[in-house]
């Protein structure tokens, strides 16, 4: 077998891991979103700033609404102050709590995929997939974006590896390529 | 970057833990919370140190209800039996089933007789923070969205004498007071189905598997990085199931070995006397510069995973986000420590840890981590000095693990 043909083999075997990786990972709370999908399916997209966030009984159960700055659209018409509303928080000396629901802390800014309709709150697409945090490295001045869902690694006891998956530490400018090519391919 | 390692340790190496007060990163993966020290020392306990979210297990005392009220437009739960009666027996089975996957977990106080009769009521919304712990398949709204297959809504209280709806008085710190399980009902896409149905709807999801997700939530449990982790976030893919199904013989067959070590950690048995291993030590940057300048006083790596591998089998047979300690009055402590308890003595133990080096917040995405930390802008009157900031981790790091005592 050549280099070339080895070098093809191997790309086969990596692709045809990736396809396995992909098929099997359905979530438990969640279903597995490809980012074109949370693209196509999401009402709104923008890179936000929470500017704080409020915890309050409604219809018998406490919920959180987060108020965001909208720093940039990139799908659908925001105003400049948007709400965003998950189950979950604290009041009082009780805390309500759902695994896999993204919170957010005043200042923090994130690439949130929004989905709601008309007249309500908006929610997280997807809870910690449609939720993208950006950090700054403190000495570099370089933003990048993780995606909760893909943030932690995980430990594959066949290989006796840890292995990372989704969109994790990625420049915003490749994020926002990546972005703006899963807006135009989504499906009318 | 990264890291590390097998090495081992711990072969016999029993020592015993004390339970809920025991100092070190216990944090596995379960739900924390720090008291409420602004209270009375008598109703908080006076410690910040974070506490594990868990049951109380004296006979009877977990009760569960469900709704028998289903979706029918779509049809969102699939059973073999169609008839209305049969449904929602063999329903009914796949809950029982699931609750005694947890129950039949051996060295640990959490047993068959811990979990009250099942009752049923008719109720279509009955979720709802109410002290009745209830499991939904048809409650609208609740915040899903696309994507969204079924959650866990737990209510923990950070002081005792609290209780909620008709559920009984906190009486322990981290007593889960309240928690209801929802299932998505409204999309057309998603279905579940029963062990008997599964084969003939390759489509839909496993509802035993996911329902023994929730409820390891509901026990307690937040997320594992274990594969074959029950508590891993992501199920099997449509048509099929997690582990083996459960047996006479072995009812807790669902689980992986990490998820039975974290039960026995949560609910340990004094009369246990086969998992009194633990493996514990410190994860430290080999350049200490590395480490955050902010908040003060971070020691060692935070947010780590670390896994226990059984020398033997392969088997993962614990593992822990680790990365900090806690002692007295609190707060905690960044100071790199991990500990896992609850393996089984007489075995020989790799373990492999990996820092958690993305550049995100973890405190921001679970609930394992999320919670280790009060202060005083997230709360109003805090004591300073029992407040404490979870880092940022944001750097590379190589760890050595060094043998235990």
């Amino acid at each position: 077998m050549s280099f070339v043909q080895r070098r093809r083999f191997l790309w086969i075997l990596f692709l045809t891991g990736l396809a396995l990786l992909a098929i099997a990972a359905t979530a438990t709370t969640l279903s597995r979103l490809r980012f074109e999908e949370l693209a196509n399916q999401a009402t709104a997209v923008a890179r936000v700033r929470c500017i704080g966030m409020e915890s309050r009984w409604q219809g018998a159960e406490i919920w959180t609404e987060t108020q965001f700055e909208i720093v940039e659209v990139n799908k659908g018409l925001l105003p400049g102050v948007i709400s965003v509303r998950m189950l979950g928080g604290q009041i009082g000396n009780l805390h309500s709590r759902i695994e896999g629901a993204p919170t957010f802390r005043a200042g923090e800014e994130a690439y949130v995929f929004l989905w709601g309709h008309e007249g309500e709150p908006f929610r997280v697409l997807g809870w910690s997939q449609g939720t993208f945090r950006i950090s700054r490295d403190a000495r570099t001045g370089v933003e990048r974006v993780t995606q909760d869902s893909s943030a932690a690694p995980v430990f594959d006891p066949r290989t006796r590896q840890f292995r990372h998956s989704g969109i994790r530490n990625l420049p915003v400018a490749i994020f926002q390529l990546k972005l703006r090519k899963a807006l135009e391919e989504r499906t009318p | 970057m990264n890291v590390i390692v097998k090495q081992i340790c711990a072969s016999g190496l029993a020592l015993f833990y004390g339970a809920w007060c025991a100092p070190g990163a216990q944090a596995y993966s379960f739900g924390m919370i720090v008291p409420d020290v602004r209270q009375p020392a008598a109703i908080s306990g006076g410690s910040a140190c974070p506490t594990r979210t868990h049951r109380l297990t004296a006979t009877g005392s977990i009760a569960v209800r469900w709704s028998t009220a289903l979706n029918t437009s779509p049809v969102t739960i699939l059973t073999q039996n169609q008839t209305a009666s049969g449904r929602l027996t063999e329903i009914e089975q796949v809950i029982a089933q699931s609750l005694a996957v947890w129950t039949g977990v051996s060295g640990t106080t959490l047993v068959p007789s811990t979990v009250a009769p099942l009752t049923r009521t008719a109720t279509q919304n009955a979720c709802g923070p109410d002290g009745l712990n209830s499991i939904c398949f048809d409650q609208a709204d609740m915040a899903f969205t696309p994507g969204v297959l079924a959650f866990t809504r737990v209510i923990t209280t950070d002081r005792l004498g609290i209780q909620v709806g008709s559920s009984a008085v906190s009486t322990q710190l981290g007593q889960i007071l309240d928690a209801d399980i929802y299932f998505n009902p409204n999309d057309s896409n998603t279905a579940y189905a029963t062990p008997q149905a599964l084969a003939a709807n390759p489509k839909a999801y496993d509802l035993e598997s996911l329902l023994t997700h929730e409820l390891g939530h509901f026990l307690g449990f937040s997320h594992s990085a274990v594969w074959s982790a029950i508590m891993f976030p992501f199920a099997p893919a449509p048509g099929t199931f997690s582990g083996a199904r459960p047996t006479t013989l072995q009812p807790d067959a669902l689980l992986g070995d990490d998820d039975r070590t974290g039960l026995r950690v949560l609910y340990p048995d004094p009369a246990d006397t086969v998992h009194l291993g633990v493996i514990s030590g410190r994860i430290l940057p080999a350049n200490p510069l590395a480490l955050p300048a902010s908040p003060p006083g971070v020691t060692g790596v935070f947010g780590a995973q670390v896994a226990a591998v059984d020398a033997s089998t392969g088997a993962v047979v614990g593992a822990t986000i680790g990365g900090w300690s806690c002692t007295a009055s609190g707060p905690a402590q960044f100071d790199g420590t991990y500990e896992i308890d609850g393996l089984a003595i007489g075995h020989s133990y790799n373990v492999y840890v990996e820092a958690l080096n993305g550049a995100v917040d973890p405190s921001q995405f679970d609930n394992a981590i999320v919670s280790l930390c009060r202060n005083t802008v997230s709360d109003a009157g805090w004591p300073p000095l029992q407040g404490c900031v979870v880092p940022a981790v944001d750097i590379s790091f190589t760890a050595r693990t060094r043998p235990g005592p």
